[in-house]
C-alpha cells in the first residue's frame, strides 16, 4: 500500500520538481562551502606561516648572535624547544613532546642541531632535498607523519643554514571539524529543502490534478460544466481559465453544428418528399404528357437541394478554416458592374431600379469565383425579397484602407429580431423561402478575405449592407 | 471521338457510359487507376474523364502519370469535393477542365465538347447560321431573315453561345461560365430571365421559334 502510494509519488511531476529543486540547492550550497573551505584554509596557512617566519627569524638571530663556545648548542636548543612549546599551548595544553614542530642547524664542520619528533633521520633526509629560496616556507611530506610540515630555512654565519618546520595540526583539526558539520548541516538542510518544496509542488498540482478531473467528466451531452475560476492571477488559474474558454467555443460550435444538422435535416425533408411523390406519380402515369414536365420538376427541386448541400459545406469549410482562397488582384467595381449588369434584367423584371455608383481602380487581393458568388448571394435577396417597384442602389467606393461596397434599398428593411443574428446560418425571415445560408455565406466568405460586412437601415428606411475589403496598393 | 471513363463509382460510371454513348461517343471505362493507365497511354482517346477518388491511385496522379507518358489528351476532372484545390485549379488553366459533384449530364456533355474544340484546329469562321438565323461574328451583328435583331452586348453574346452549341443542351450554369465568366449558382432566375428578354426579340410572333426550354436541364437553340 504504502510501497504504490511511494510508486504513484514518484511518476508525478511534482516529484521530479522537488527532485531537481534539491539537487540544485545541494549543489549550490556544496559550491558555496568549497569556496569557503578553501578560503578559510589559506587564512589558516597565512596565519601558520606568519608564526614560522617569524620563529624562524627570532632563531637565526638566536644563532647568530650566540658567541661560538661549548655553550652554543645548548643555547640554541632551549630557544628552540621554547619556540615549539608555544605552540603546544595553542594545540595541547597536556604538554606532551611537540610532535608538530622541528627545528634543525646545519653548521659546517660541526654536528647539526635537531630539536623535534624523532626519529632525527627522516626530517634531515626530507630538508636535504629542499632548494628554495630563504624565508619562504614551503610544503614539506615526512614519512609517519599525516600533515605535510610548512617549512622556512634561513642562512647563519659560519655556512650552516636553520630550518624550522611546523605541521598546523591544530588548523587540520579546525577545518576537518568544518567538514563534518557542514556535511551534517548539508544533508538536514537537504531534506527540509525537498520536503518543503515537495510540499508546495505537490499543493500547487494538486489544482492541476482537479482540472484534469474536472475536464474528464466533461462529457459531450453536458458541455455546458465548466472548471471553478479564483480570483488568482498564476498559471493554474489561467490554465481554468483558458479551459473554459475552450470548452465555450466548443459548446458554441456543438451548438451549430446541431443546429446545421437539424436544419439540413429539416430542409431535406419537404424537397425529398415532393421530388419523391413526382416521380412517384411520373412512374404511375408514365403514359401521359405530364411525366415529362413531373421529372423536370424533380430534377429541377434536386438542384436547389444540392445548392443548400453545397453551401452548407462551404460555410463549414469557411469555418474550419479549410477554404481554399485563391487569390487574385481584382478590381471590386469591374466585379460588381458585371454581376449587376447580369441582375438588371431581373430587378427590372420586378420593376425595381437598380443604380450603379461604382468607382472604378479599386483593387483589392480577392478570390473572383467566391466574391462573386457573395455579392450573387446579396443581389438574389434583394431580387427575391423586396416587395415590387423599388429603388435598389450599389455603390462602391473607397474608404480608407477600404474598398467599399454598399448595397441599399427602400424597402422594408431587416426586422429588427433578425438584424443581430442575420450572419447566423438558418437564420431567416418568416416569409422567406431562401435555405438561411446566404448571410452567414457572405460573412463567411467577406471574413476570409480580412474584411467586414455591416447591416444598418438605409437613408430610405431600407437595409443597407456594407462591405468592406482591405485594398491593395497598386503601383501607380 | 472515343473517351475514356475513370470512375471507380459504379453507378456514376453507368450512367456517364450510357449518357455519353447517347450523346454521340464512343466510350470505354475503366474502374481504377492502373488498368486506365494501361489503356491511356495507346493514345487512342480524344479526352478523358477522371474522377479525383480513384481507390488505387490518386487522379491527379494518375494524370501526371498519363502526360508523362506522352498522353496529350484534354482530361475532364470530376471532384466530389465542393472547393476544389488549386492544383485542380491550374490544371484547368492548362487546358483541362473540372466538374463537381452532383453534376447534370448536359455538362459533362457540353465540357467535353468543349475541350475537344478547343484542342481541334478548326479555323474561326466568321459568321454563324442557324436556320434563318445569321450572326456576324466581326460586326456583333444579328439577322433573323432580313431584319436587323436590336441586342446588347450581352445578349449579343448569350446568343453566340447558344448558337455556337445549337442542337445541344446548355445548362444555366454553362450559361455562366461562358457568357459572364463567372462560376455562380444564383438562388434566383437571373438567367431565365436573360433568355426571355432574348429570345422575345428573336422569336418574335410569326417566326418559328428557335430558342426552347428544356425543363429540369436549361436551354437549346435549333430549329425545329
Amino acid at each position: 500500500m504504502s510501497l504504490s502510494l511511494f510508486s504513484r509519488a514518484r511518476s508525478t511531476a511534482a516529484w521530479r520538481i522537488s527532485i531537481w529543486t534539491t539537487v540544485a540547492f545541494s549543489i549550490c550550497s556544496a559550491i558555496a562551502f568549497v569556496i569557503m573551505y578553501l578560503l578559510v584554509a589559506r587564512d589558516v596557512q597565512t596565519r601558520s606561516d606568519a608564526w614560522l617566519t617569524g620563529e624562524g627569524d627570532v632563531l637565526s638571530d638566536v644563532v647568530a648572535n650566540t658567541p661560538r663556545d661549548s655553550l652554543d648548542t645548548r643555547l640554541v636548543e632551549e630557544v628552540a624547544e621554547l619556540a615549539s612549546h608555544e605552540v603546544i599551548q595553542i594545540e595541547d595544553p597536556g604538554g606532551q613532546p611537540p610532535q608538530s614542530v622541528f627545528f634543525i642547524l646545519t653548521r659546517s664542520g660541526r654536528d647539526p642541531i635537531f630539536v623535534g619528533p624523532s626519529p632525527q633521520k627522516l626530517f634531515m633526509n626530507a630538508i636535504s632535498g629542499m632548494s628554495t629560496r630563504p624565508d619562504v616556507p614551503v610544503s614539506v611530506v615526512i614519512p609517519g607523519h599525516e600533515l605535510p610540515f610548512r617549512v622556512v630555512w634561513d642562512n647563519v654565519p659560519d655556512g650552516g643554514r636553520i630550518y624550522l618546520g611546523f605541521s598546523d595540526t591544530a588548523g587540520a583539526v579546525m577545518m576537518h571539524r568544518l567538514v563534518t558539520r557542514f556535511l551534517l548541516i548539508w544533508c538536514a538542510m537537504a531534506l527540509l529543502g525537498f520536503a518543503i518544496s515537495a510540499a508546495g509542488a505537490f499543493r500547487t498540482l494538486q489544482r492541476v490534478e482537479r482540472i484534469s478531473a474536472t475536464v474528464d467528466g466533461i462529457g459531450t451531452q453536458d458541455l455546458g460544466r465548466r472548471l471553478p475560476e479564483t480570483a488568482a492571477d498564476d498559471e493554474i488559474s489561467r490554465l481554468s481559465r483558458t479551459f473554459n474558454r475552450m470548452l465555450d467555443r466548443i459548446q458554441r460550435s456543438v451548438k451549430q453544428i446541431r443546429i446545421v444538422t437539424d436544419s439540413v435535416a429539416h430542409d431535406l425533408k419537404s424537397p425529398v418528399t415532393s421530388i419523391r411523390g413526382s416521380l412517384e406519380v411520373a412512374l404511375l402515369h408514365g403514359d401521359s404528357e405530364d411525366w415529362r414536365e413531373r421529372v423536370a420538376d424533380a430534377v429541377e427541386k434536386l438542384d436547389r437541394l444540392s445548392q443548400t448541400l453545397n453551401t452548407a459545406l462551404d460555410l463549414a469549410e469557411a469555418d474550419a478554416g479549410a477554404l481554399p482562397l485563391k487569390l487574385e488582384t481584382l478590381d471590386l467595381g469591374a466585379l460588381v458592374e458585371n454581376l449587376s449588369d447580369l441582375f438588371q434584367p431581373s430587378f427590372a423584371e420586378r420593376q425595381h431600379t437598380l443604380h450603379c455608383h461604382i468607382q472604378p481602380g479599386l483593387f483589392i487581393d480577392g478570390d473572383p469565383s467566391l466574391l462573386s458568388r457573395t455579392i450573387a448571394n446579396l443581389l438574389d435577396n434583394e431580387v427575391a425579397h423586396l416587395p415590387p417597384g423599388r429603388q435598389v442602389a450599389v455603390t462602391v467606393c473607397q474608404s480608407e484602407q477600404y474598398a467599399e461596397m454598399i448595397l441599399e434599398d427602400d424597402g422594408p428593411g431587416f426586422p429588427e429580431e433578425l438584424r443581430t443574428r442575420a450572419f447566423e446560418r438558418f437564420v431567416k425571415g418568416q416569409h422567406s423561402s431562401g435555405h438561411g445560408l446566404g448571410l452567414a455565406f457572405v460573412h463567411a466568405i467577406v471574413q476570409a478575405h480580412g474584411g467586414c460586412v455591416t447591416i444598418t437601415d438605409s437613408s430610405a428606411g431600407g437595409a443597407q449592407i456594407r462591405i468592406k475589403l482591405p485594398l491593395v496598393k497598386v503601383p501607380a | 471521338m472515343r473517351l475514356l471513363i475513370v470512375e471507380d463509382d459504379e453507378a456514376i460510371r453507368t450512367f456517364l457510359e450510357r449518357g455519353l454513348a447517347e450523346a454521340g461517343f464512343q466510350v470505354d471505362a475503366a474502374a481504377d487507376g492502373l488498368s486506365a493507365e494501361a489503356l491511356a497511354v495507346e493514345g487512342i482517346y480524344d479526352a478523358l474523364v477522371v474522377d479525383l477518388g480513384l481507390p488505387d491511385i490518386d487522379g491527379l496522379e494518375f494524370i501526371a502519370r498519363i502526360r508523362s507518358q506522352g498522353s496529350t489528351a484534354p482530361v475532364l476532372i470530376l471532384s466530389a469535393r465542393r472547393s476544389v484545390d488549386d492544383r485542380v485549379r491550374g490544371l484547368e488553366q492548362g487546358g483541362d477542365d473540372y466538374l463537381t459533384k452532383p453534376f447534370a449530364l448536359a455538362e459533362v456533355v457540353a465540357r467535353l465538347r468543349n475541350l475537344l474544340r478547343r484542342y481541334s484546329t478548326q479555323p474561326e469562321s466568321s459568321h454563324i447560321r442557324v436556320g434563318d438565323l445569321d450572326l456576324d461574328l466581326v460586326r456583333r451583328e444579328a439577322r433573323r431573315g432580313d431584319r436587323l435583331l436590336q441586342l446588347t452586348a450581352q445578349e449579343f453574346a448569350l446568343l453566340e453561345y447558344l448558337c455556337r452549341n445549337a442542337g445541344r443542351v446548355v445548362t444555366r450554369t454553362l450559361i455562366l461560365d461562358h457568357v459572364w465568366r463567372m462560376r455562380i449558382d444564383p438562388a434566383t432566375n437571373v438567367v431565365d430571365v436573360h433568355i426571355y428578354r432574348l429570345r422575345g426579340k428573336v422569336d418574335v410572333e410569326g417566326v418559328l421559334p428557335l430558342i426552347h426550354t428544356i425543363r429540369g436541364i436549361g436551354y437549346v437553340l435549333k430549329p425545329v
